[in-house]
Formats: C-alpha cells, structure tokens, sequence
C-alpha cells in the first residue's frame, strides 16, 4: 500500500485524451436536450390537453428512472427492434457514441424542461398585465417579457443540471466508451492502483464542475446587469 | 410477454435487493445529512471547512466514480492488511451491498447536508423568540418549534434526494450487486431479449419512484394540515 505519484503523473495524460469525448458528450447532449426541453415546455403551457399529458407523461416517466437503465435500452435493447434497425436512425443508434448522445439528451431534456417551466412560471404576473397594457401581443409578451426574465430566473437551477449531466457522461464508459472515465476503468484494471487514478480523476472531474459554475456565473450576472446600480 | 416466463422470481428478488439497499442507504443518508448539517452550522472553522470540502467534492464528480473508488479502494486495502496475516489471500472486498448504499448514501447525503441546513436556517427566528418568550426551555423548543417547521421545510428536497436514491441504486448493478439490472443481464443471456428485460427493469424503478412520490405527497398533507384552512 503506497501512494504511487510516478503513476499519476504517468496516468493523468492517458485520462485527459478521454477529454475530448466527454466534452463532446456534454456539449452534444446539452444542446439536443435544452432544444428537447423546450418543445416539452411549450407543449406543457400550451394550454391545450393532448399537448401537455404527453409531455408529463414523458417527463415522468424519464425522471423516474434511472439514467443508466437508459442507457441501457437504447444500446443494447432497440437493436432487438426490427423497425429501429431499419429506420434512418440506425447509424446513429448503431454506435454506442450515438446511442450515448441520445440517452443523456432525452434525459436532460425532461429535467431541463421543469427548470424552464419553473423559470417561467416565476415570471411576475403584473410584468404580463403591463405588456399587454401595452397593447403587446400574446407572442410579443412570450418573446419580450416571458423568455428574457424567465432565463434569468432559471440559470442556477440549469447550471446544477448541467453539472449533474457531466456527471453521468461517465457512465458511457458502462457501454463502452472511452471516455476520462472509460480510460481510467482501464488503467485501473491494469494496474489495480484504484485510489491514484480514482482520486486524480475525481480532481478533473471538480475542475470541470467549478469551471461550469463559473461559467453560468458570469451569464446569470449578465441576465442581471440591469439590477446593478 | 412469454419472454418472461421463468424470469418474475429474479425480478421479483432484485427489486427486494433494490429495497434493501434503499432502505439501508436511506438511514446513512440522513445520518450523513445531519452530520454535514451540524457541521456547517457549528462555530468550529475545521468542521465547517470538513463539511464545505464534503459538500463540494460529492456534488461535483460523478456517482460512479465515487462507487468505484470506495469499492475498489476498500478491496485494495482490505487485500492487504489480510495478506499481512496469510500470504495466500487474493482478494477482501466489502460486500457490493455495504460498498454500494454506503457510497450513494454519502454521494446524496452531501445534497441533504444543504437541504437540512437550509431548513434550519429557514425556521422563522420570531417564532423560536415567542416559544422561549412564553417559557419553553431550549430543549422544548428545539423539538416543539423548531424540527416541526424545518420538517416542513425539508420535505420537498427530501424527496428528491430519496428519488435520487432510488435511482443511484441501478448503480451497484456495475460493482456485482444481485439487484434487477443484474437479473436483466441474466435473464438477457438466456432468451436474447434485452429491450424486454431492460423495459421490465424501467417498470420497476418507475414504480419505486411512484411510491417515493405519492408518500412525500402524503407526508406534505400532514405536515401543512394545520395551514390547509387558512388557504
């Protein structure tokens, strides 16, 4: 038992070649789920019945279960569907890239879409009264009043998201993707020296984390900069 | 269907596993939660820096790599203190079971650390004044006061950090645990049937997660009751 440090400084560039893939898995499904969340937003405050219960049902759906199960049904269970494997989807699902892509967006989706339902239902109800006051139209009071403040109010809980899905990026490595995590499972199974390696990458791991919360610092101070005197 | 046949009694005992692990991973969950909670809200700098440090190392890396390093790191030390005794051991592990509530019992335990000292933070001082004020003892008022309202206050968020419970235990699957992925992967190699077993195993979490939800519903019912006329 000894604390290996030739091992780390040996092991921390062969983790940070998986940092492309994990960047390209967070960033891909980030952008696919927010699209996705929206589409579920808008058919949640649509008003109208047959738009909202299919968007709760998937939203509960994709909420309560777990992610991995997820993943696991579109890498190893939609090949067992005849349709999926004729349809145009097959190159995408075919691959356990794709097939992590669309996992994590269609779960980050049903997540980010409550943040933004949150976000707008925060938004103050004599702000609405005013713009049409205005003369402001429905969709002019959506674009103009709703979207801008109801961003602002929703970044914290969106950048906690965006965390919590860098955090199952590591589970491609369970269908596997060699992603920061997918190399370190390797090294380890090479060199059974769990804590050097476990332990350097849980510290990439919180760069990442704090980078992201910086990050959406800066934008939500910039959502707010009218509030500065 | 009859791809299932034969295969209920393995689901049927992973999901008994699943409720275990829930079960075990839920009292260290807030036994943790209340540890981190005291900490930040002690006087001491050292424990609120411990707890600080706890808070953000949990939130901040993947639950997997958590997992893996408790289960891997205690078999690596485990190994070798035995082989300190008998030269002729290959391999200690904590049981996947112990390993596994453990970690994500510490992983959401970090989230109920905040929960539970937002909570306290959050009970009303003015009403903590009138109960000292109309004589109670700090004592009384700890637990006449002040848990009433921070219960009431922790709700919601607990239940969210059960649900991510429930959800963190298809984790331990990866570390051995005989729990419903694991009788999935099982019942997968016999049959060839993966969308049908792995939907199965969806089922089940669906329904844990249900009844996690319409109890949280329910404890909120009774929590708020004495508010529900003035509404």
């Amino acid at each position: 038992m000894s604390f290996d440090v030739a091992l780390i400084v040996d092991s921390i560039p062969k983790m940070l070649m998986g940092l492309g893939l994990t960047l390209q898995l967070l960033i891909l499904s980030a952008v696919l789920g927010l699209l996705l969340a929206t589409v579920l937003l808008l058919m949640r405050i649509s008003g109208k019945w047959y738009l909202d219960l299919p968007a709760q049902a998937y939203i509960y759906v994709f909420r309560g279960t777990p992610i991995l199960v997820q993943i696991f049904i579109v890498y190893y269970g939609f090949p067992q569907l005849g349709f999926i494997r004729d349809s145009f989807l097959w190159p995408i699902l075919r691959e356990p890239f794709g097939c992590a892509v669309v996992a994590l967006s269609l779960n980050t989706g049903a997540y980010v879409s409550e943040i933004l339902r949150g976000g707008v239902l925060g938004v103050d109800r004599g702000l609405h009264e005013a713009g049409s006051a205005l003369g402001l139209s429905a969709h002019q009071r959506f674009i103009y009043i709703t979207t801008p403040l109801a961003v602002r109010l929703a970044i914290p809980a969106y950048s906690n998201d965006v965390v919590s899905l860098m955090k199952s990026t590591a589970l491609a490595s369970t269908i596997t993707l060699l992603d920061m995590m997918g190399i370190a499972r390797t090294i380890v199974a090479e060199t059974y020296a769990p804590y050097e390696i476990f332990i350097s990458l849980a510290v990439i791991y919180l760069i990442m984390t704090w980078f992201i919360q910086k990050a959406f610092g800066v934008f939500e101070r910039f959502m707010s900069r009218h509030e500065r005197q | 269907m009859s791809a299932l046949t034969g295969w209920w009694d393995d689901f049927f005992w992973g999901s008994v596993v699943v409720g275990q692990v829930f079960f075990v991973s839920l009292i260290l969950m807030v036994v943790f939660g209340l540890i981190g909670a005291a900490a930040k809200l002690s006087k001491s700098r050292v424990a609120q820096r411990i707890a600080d440090a706890y808070t953000v190392v949990f939130r901040g890396t993947p639950e997997l790599l958590v997992l893996l390093l408790i289960y891997f790191g205690s078999a690596v030390t485990l190994t070798a203190i035995a082989q300190l005794f008998d030269p002729s051991v290959k391999f200690v592990d904590i049981p996947p079971f112990w390993a596994g509530s453990f970690s994500i019992a510490l992983i959401v335990g970090s989230y109920a650390t905040e929960t539970f000292r937002g909570a306290f933070m959050g009970v009303n001082p003015g009403h903590i004044e009138a109960a000292r004020a109309l004589g109670l003892s700090s004592v009384q008022t700890f637990f006449y006061v002040r848990i009433p309202e921070m219960w009431r206050l922790a709700l919601p968020p607990f239940g969210n950090h059960m649900l991510s419970l429930i959800k963190d235990t298809a984790l331990i699957s990866i570390i051995g645990l005989n729990e419903t992925l694991f009788a999935a992967e099982q019942a997968i190699g016999a049959t060839g049937k993966p969308f049908t077993m792995y939907i199965v195993v969806g089922c089940i979490y669906l329904g844990f997660s249900t009844i996690i939800t319409l109890t949280v519903m329910a404890l909120e019912k009774y929590a708020n009751r004495h508010l529900e006329r003035a509404r």
